[in-house]
């Protein structure tokens, strides 16, 4: 890699690295802050000096490093005549602003901040104008928009700032988007993003059938950026940041991004009709309205905003004839604007400054109080206006000279015209710069007596100033640039000659007129602005801020709607949902015919299947009953266990018989805390609709079924059938499935099991921390409750049952590994024989008689079945790896030990654990709600006389 | 092989236990963290294995697939563990301080850690049975987080997401009970192998719909999302961040996976559903978040539109589009977990979440203000930030595909982002507080503001390394994309056959 491509990777990155200085640097002081700031940009700008020579020879500085080549993108940069005038343009610019902002800044900004973020802005600017590579250009660009958002905002206490910045954002980080459609379209026309092949296959692109598509994203972003109508109404906007941020985003940088991008692309893109009339007609368009609006701007930043949105018209249309003449003239425009914009917008910071007003309205006479800055304005302001000797006055006669012979939907008048009208406003809102702010009487109500500032302060706009002189009374001294940038964009060798006399030419007929028309305007304005401010026109910012309330308004709606918060139209939702998708899958393919008969029905059958229907049916019509409904429910999980007993499925039913138990009893006394009724919420209508679509769901899954079964599967069971024993050590398949093929599952149910009575005992804690509490002890349940809550028949009766449920629970527990029956049904077991002496003496009186902890069972149980899957790895045998062995032990018969059992213990405890702390959770809130606790095992013990003692909980 | 594989897995499961135990004291905090650290350094060591041999697989119990049950680790999963305990890490770290004593008495910690096992066990199975349970242990353990406060809202908000979660899992028990009807299997390799070969391809989409109609509620998707915007913003920052950084992306990966490896006989059908779901979930989710004045409803909002564009590379099925879901996945979670811890601190130092109720945070808290522009730029998909390179992928696979207006509706949906990030910006950072409080860092303890700012930045650093290296990582997504879109690695890892 060559010496000059270092240096281009120095000149990109040294803003960045730069940006980091000013906020050390402020520590030392703000001059200090300001010089560390300039250091960075006077380096990067040296450097491009260096490299100036050989790109006005008409080489091309090139540097490439790999940056993610999967996507097309490197960091490769390139500067040509066009990347060499624009970093210059913003280097240079960029050293005087950091010159004027480190005067024109109050001592209560953070200077700190404001350099770095011009830095930044800088960088990515910088980055923008060098980039060899599309997809760079848009992180350069993306950056820009991100960085000025900052630099907009940077006044955060004026909202007019803050919404300023958001608004500029939106609009060009938009456009942003739009434009990466565009990169990326024309990089797939292409087949590179390397700007070097972009440029060279201007007729592939122009040829390609997705050439509009690409055009259209493109020049969203450059509008957007540069505020073309109608994306203008952004950049009055931004005009809340500080002035020397204006006068860097609005001359130099920022806006002239768009124009940039539109000059880069100009070989490939311009050149078809398309090209012409987008750009030439948005570019006329933007340039008479801004100047229209320009004119009847009371604000002296408001006028020099529209005035730069008018120019920036002006170059677009330029570059949108597409012609060579018409791109050199931008480029030469380009460079004037540049000069005369930053050093007027300059001079509006010294007035606003100085005076501590904008308004014109309260200005004028100001020549003999700002000498200094009265000679700068106005010659910056005639430039605008573009008299002659003045620098802008050669740029707008080239402009006026491609108007005056182009074409427009076959006329010849359009843009002549319009571009005389142009010209003229220019002239009449600049002569009204000069006018309204310096000339006239001196005034004695000046918010603050004004005088010159500073030298610091305008030596930056006197150096423009002086610019704008020279070059206007030497335009040979700007050829060389003009010439090595415009061929740079036109891709062409040319050699433009920029003198201020043409001879007598249609575009001296049109110049003159303009700048005899704009001082009779400017006599007439006062009753023109009296008529304008009159007259009702649409404010872009209003329709903008419409346009944004209303999506959120729309979207407002769309939400509520969606998100009123009832469960029940979220699961309506879900349930079309489901059936939609099931259905269109369903009836988009067809379905092969059945490979299996149906059965006939048995009586015993029918009569179940018709149980259950009834029962579902009831729980629908009775669910504002919620005891009913429990009870219901519980019908309905009998009937399904006893479904899988007639499918010979004994561990299922088993399962499905306790675990009906454990939950229908808990939820009964869950119940005992709760509204026992419903009440009744929906209308008809809803309950139709939810009718209907529970239907069509149940029809569904019903018809799913139905063909499923009709058809013949094929299964991995008989592997499971053949190996349960063999490998298990159990003939249990289900139970061998459970603890070892599948041991894995469970150990994830078991967790969510203990998991859940952990869960329902933190929330009631949770809950009796809190409001809840009260309203709990506020509950009458006297009403409600028995007199013998305890009675004698079901302590005796459960007294009894205790062992004999323990001693199943024990057999059902170690059968299991060959018979129906485990780990799960046994703490089920269990917990309901222990639940049932709950029930019938009471919490607090079984409590006091078991020692348990069940926080610890569970836990206990959750950790013997982890560590006895881990017990495997020792053994280097994966997680839950079982082994079996058999063991004899006098006088017992010879009996089998699978480390599965030790895994279904876990599986045991953690169930009657997980049930036992639900239950304890429950009987918490009940002695909160102020329910009694008894003393004794019943209410009435015949052994004693009189009823239990009782007492506060 | 098999206990790397389970190590990520086990190691918060232990943790939790241990949290547990100690939930009385600073252990159970402790715990945690060191869990996490523990399980970040496991699963680094998987992904390390994973990327030296390629898909590694191991068999619970040591029963041969698709007899027991499988774990396997491919690239996808290897990263989606990673970035788990990357997360872990940073949340539990941060819970020390955000978490009060009276919720960490309850446990918080340990249902942290079981949560992060559940997620981590939902990326390593490669059983669909054992999907369903780890669905399972992460509902329970998030419902937890979510109603430990036992305020009205928490507890509103749960109930919503409990049912709702709860009914998408009886339909996704209910497709693996006809999926193991069809094809007598679960193993998800097996799956892979025996699909094709079904008679009746019909039934297989249905079932197909109703996989991601289950995995869609779980990724909040268009029409399913309602769940998270009612419970997201009620519950303690660290849950909210860990919720949105990890759980609906489990939804995500089942659908990646699920569709990728088993249903894609009928890519016409199924993946132009998916494509018309990810436009749908970007454009009502980013409006939903237009709606919004609240610091975590806009960012709630916001994940349903970003999984919208997780959704379209899956539906479009290129190998680019799936690299760009893939890097979307990564950068997502790393980006909308730290947005919600930045909230927390926001909410902590200026008193409220309501945008209307604070700001001035810019001017008095500086340090927050940029450590909350680097995920809320990189969420908005501004370069050089993680979140660029994503949507800039996906935008890429869709034109490539033909697909302009959805190209349109991808960078329309970032420009509203844009917008509802500068929202958040203008409102609780630039404007000064309503109330001219001056909200600074220094009102929170010096151990408070290690614990809560650290993990923020190490995120936070992290979204700028991926945005400014890009090139490892796509590397690694396009590596993951070939081995999703040619699944006989996949297989042959599982199954010990080739196809």
């Amino acid at each position: 890699m060559s010496e000059s491509s270092h240096f281009l990777f120095l000149i990109a990155l040294l803003p960045f690295i730069g940006a980091l200085l000013p906020g050390l640097m402020i520590r030392a002081g703000r001059t200090a802050c300001a010089v560390f700031t300039a250091v960075p940009t006077a380096l990067a700008l040296i450097l491009l000096m260096m490299l100036a020579p050989a790109v006005m020879r008409g080489e091309v500085v090139q540097a490439e490093i790999e940056w993610l080549p999967q996507l097309g993108l490197s960091a490769s940069f390139f500067l040509d005549g066009l990347g060499l005038l624009f970093a210059t343009m913003i280097l240079g610019v960029g050293l005087l602003i950091t010159l004027y902002a480190r005067f024109y800044l109050s001592g209560d900004d953070p200077m700190g901040q404001f350099y770095t973020y011009l830095l930044l802005f800088q960088g990515a600017m910088l980055g923008i104008v060098i980039s060899g590579n599309i997809l760079l250009l848009l992180i350069f660009w993306e950056l820009t928009s991100l960085s000025s958002f900052l630099l907009i905002g940077y006044w955060k206490h004026l909202p007019e700032g803050r919404q300023g910045a958001r608004m500029a954002l939106a609009v060009t980080g938009a456009g942003g988007l739009a434009m990466i459609g565009g990169m990326l379209i024309l990089g797939d026309i292409v087949g590179s993003y390397e700007l070097v092949d972009i440029l060279a296959a201007g007729d592939a692109i122009r040829a390609s059938e997705w050439y509009l598509p690409a055009l259209i994203l493109i020049l969203l972003g450059a509008f957007t950026k540069s505020a073309q109508f109608p994306f203008h109404f952004w950049l009055p906007h931004a005009m809340a940041a500080p002035t020397p941020v204006s006068a860097y985003l609005h001359s130099a940088t920022m806006v002239k991004a768009g124009i940039f991008l539109m000059a880069r692309m100009w070989p490939v893109l311009s050149g078809t009709d398309a090209w012409f009339y987008i750009v030439a007609t948005t570019g006329l368009v933007t340039m008479v309205l801004g100047a229209v609006i320009a004119l009847f701007k009371d604000d002296l930043k408001a006028l020099l905003a529209f005035s730069t949105v008018s120019h920036l018209g002006l170059l677009t249309m330029l570059l949108g004839f597409g012609t060579q003449a018409a791109a050199v003239a931008a480029v030469f425009h380009i460079i004037n604007h540049l000069t005369f914009k930053a050093a007027l917008f300059m001079t509006a910071g010294i007035v606003d400054h100085e005076t501590h007003t904008r308004d014109i309205k309260r200005l004028g006479g100001l020549r003999h109080l700002m000498p200094i800055t009265f000679v700068i304005g106005t010659v910056t302001a005639l430039s605008m206006a573009g008299i002659p000797f003045f620098n802008g006055f050669l740029s707008k006669e080239m402009m006026l000279e491609e108007a005056s012979h182009t074409k427009w939907l076959g006329s010849y008048y359009v843009i002549p015209v319009f571009a005389t009208l142009g010209a003229l406003l220019s002239v009449a809102y600049s002569y009204r710069f000069i006018v309204h702010v310096f000339l006239g009487p001196e005034r004695d109500d000046y918010p603050h007596k004004p005088h010159d500032p500073p030298f610091g302060m305008w030596a930056a706009p006197a150096l423009l100033a002086v610019l704008v002189l020279v070059i206007g009374i030497m335009p040979v001294l700007a050829e060389a640039v003009v010439t090595v940038a415009a061929n740079a964009v036109t891709g062409a060798d040319l050699h433009p000659h920029l003198k201020i006399w043409h001879g007598v030419t249609p575009a001296l007929y049109m110049s003159v007129f303009a700048i005899i028309g704009g001082g009779v305007l400017l006599a007439v304005h006062a009753p023109l602005q009296r008529f304008w401010n009159a007259a009702p026109r649409p404010e872009a910012k209003e329709i903008f801020e419409w346009l944004v309330d209303s999506v959120a308004g729309l979207s407002r709606r769309i939400t509520d709607i969606s998100h009123n918060g009832a469960i029940s139209r979220y699961l309506a939702i879900f349930v079309v949902t489901s059936v939609a998708v099931g259905a269109a899958a369903f009836f988009g393919s067809g379905l092969a015919a059945p490979t299996r008969g149906l059965l006939s029905v048995p009586p015993v059958i029918a009569v179940g299947w018709f149980m259950l229907i009834v029962a579902t049916v009831s729980v629908v019509m009775m669910h504002h009953s919620r005891f009913r409904a429990l009870v219901l429910i519980g019908v309905i999980g009998l009937t399904i266990s006893a479904g899988f007993v007639y499918l010979s499925a004994p561990d299922l039913a088993l399962t499905q018989i306790s675990v009906e138990t454990v939950t229908i009893m808990l939820l009964l006394l869950a119940l005992h805390f709760l509204p026992k009724s419903t009440p009744k919420e929906s209308p008809l209508g809803l309950k139709i609709r939810d009718g209907v679509i529970a239907v069509l769901a149940g029809a569904g899954v019903a018809g799913l079924a139905y063909a499923f079964m009709l058809r013949d599967i094929g299964t991995i069971s008989d592997f499971h059938i053949a190996n349960s024993y063999e490998g298990g050590g159990g003939t249990n398949v289900v139970n061998v499935i459970l603890v070892d093929f599948r041991g894995y599952d469970t150990y994830g149910e078991i967790i969510v099991l203990g998991i859940a009575g952990l869960i329902i005992y933190a929330v009631m804690h949770a809950l009796l921390d809190g409001p809840a509490s009260r309203r709990l002890r506020n509950v009458d349940y006297s009403q409600d409750r028995s007199r013998d809550r305890h009675p004698l028949m079901m302590v005796v009766v459960t007294r009894v049952l205790m062992p004999l449920a323990a001693m199943v629970g024990l057999y059902i527990f170690l059968r299991g590994h060959n018979e129906p029956g485990g780990g799960f049904v046994a703490g089920l077991v269990i917990a309901i024989a222990l639940l049932m002496q709950y029930m019938a003496s009471g919490f607090a009186w079984t409590q006091a008689r078991q020692r348990i902890q069940y926080h610890a069972m569970i836990g206990t149980g959750v950790v013997i079945a982890g560590l006895t899957g881990i017990g495997s790895w020792l053994f280097g045998s994966p997680f839950l790896t079982s082994s079996y062995t058999y063991i004899h032990l006098p006088p017992i018969e010879e009996f089998e030990v699978a480390t599965a059992m030790l895994f279904d213990l876990g599986v045991f405890l953690t169930v009657l654990g997980a049930v036992m702390l639900m239950l304890y959770s429950l009987s918490r809130i009940a002695r909160y709600a102020g329910e009694t606790v008894n003393l004794e095992p019943m209410d009435y013990d015949p052994a004693k006389t009189g009823s239990g003692d009782r007492e506060e909980a | 092989m098999s206990w790397l594989l389970s190590l990520p897995l086990f190691i918060p499961f232990v943790a939790g236990v241990v949290s547990f135990l100690l939930k009385d004291g600073p252990g159970g905090r402790w715990a945690s963290v060191l869990g996490s650290a523990a399980m970040l350094v496991a699963s680094g060591a998987l992904m390390t294995t994973v990327l030296r041999e390629g898909v590694v697989a191991g068999q619970m119990g040591g029963w041969p697939a698709p007899f027991g049950i499988s774990l396997v680790a491919d690239y996808l999963s290897a990263v989606m563990v990673v970035i788990t305990a990357i997360t872990a890490l940073a949340v539990s770290i941060y819970a020390m301080a955000d978490v009060e004593a009276r919720i960490a008495r309850l446990g918080y910690h340990a249902l942290f850690q079981i949560l992060i096992a559940g997620v981590a066990g939902a990326f390593l199975t490669g059983d669909l049975f054992n999907l369903y349970v780890w669905f399972e242990v992460m509902l329970i353990a998030s419902f937890g987080l979510l109603v430990m406060g036992g305020s009205k809202e928490q507890i509103d908000g749960g109930v919503k997401y409990v049912a709702l979660n709860l009914v998408s899992t009886i339909l996704f028990l209910t497709g693996i009970g006809l999926m193991y009807g069809m094809t007598g299997t679960l193993n998800m390799a097996d799956l892979a192998l025996i699909v094709p070969t079904l008679e009746n391809q019909g039934l297989v989409t249905v079932v197909a719909m109703m996989f991601m109609v289950a995995f869609g509620v779980k990724a909040a998707v268009f029409p399913l999302f309602f769940w998270l915007p009612a419970a997201y913003h009620t519950p303690s920052f660290s849950t909210s961040a860990v919720f949105a950084g990890l759980l609906t992306k489990v939804g995500v990966y089942a659908l990646i996976r699920m569709f990728t490896l088993v249903f894609v006989g009928d890519i016409s059908f199924t993946h132009e559903v998916l494509l018309w779901v990810a436009c749908f979930t970007m454009v009502t989710g980013v409006l939903g978040a237009a709606a919004q004045n609240d610091f975590r409803k806009i960012l709630s909002f916001h994940i349903v539109s970003q999984i919208g564009y997780m959704i379209l590379g899956l539906a479009l099925m290129t190998p680019l589009a799936i690299v760009g879901a893939v890097f979307y996945l990564v950068h997502h979670i790393i980006v909308k977990a730290n947005l919600f811890l930045v909230a927390g601190v926001a909410s902590k130092i200026a008193g409220s979440t309501e945008l209307k109720r604070i700001g001035g945070l810019y001017a008095t808290a500086p340090l927050l203000a940029v450590l909350f522009l680097v995920p809320a730029f990189s969420l908005a998909g501004f370069p050089p930030l993680s979140g660029f390179w994503a949507k800039f992928i996906l935008v890429k696979a869709t034109l490539e595909d033909g697909r302009g207006f959805v190209a349109f509706i991808a960078l329309a949906v970032g420009a509203l982002t844009i917008f509802s990030m500068t929202k958040i910006w203008a409102e609780a950072f630039w404007s000064p507080h309503p109330d001219n409080q001056e909200p600074k860092l220094s009102t929170l303890s010096k151990g408070e503001r290690r614990a809560l700012l650290m993990p923020i930045a190490g995120l936070a650093v992290l979204t700028c390394i991926i945005g400014l290296f890009p090139e490892p990582f796509v590397q690694f997504a396009e590596g993951s994309a070939a081995q999703l879109l040619d699944s006989s690695a996949y297989i042959e890892a599982v199954l010990g056959v080739s196809e």
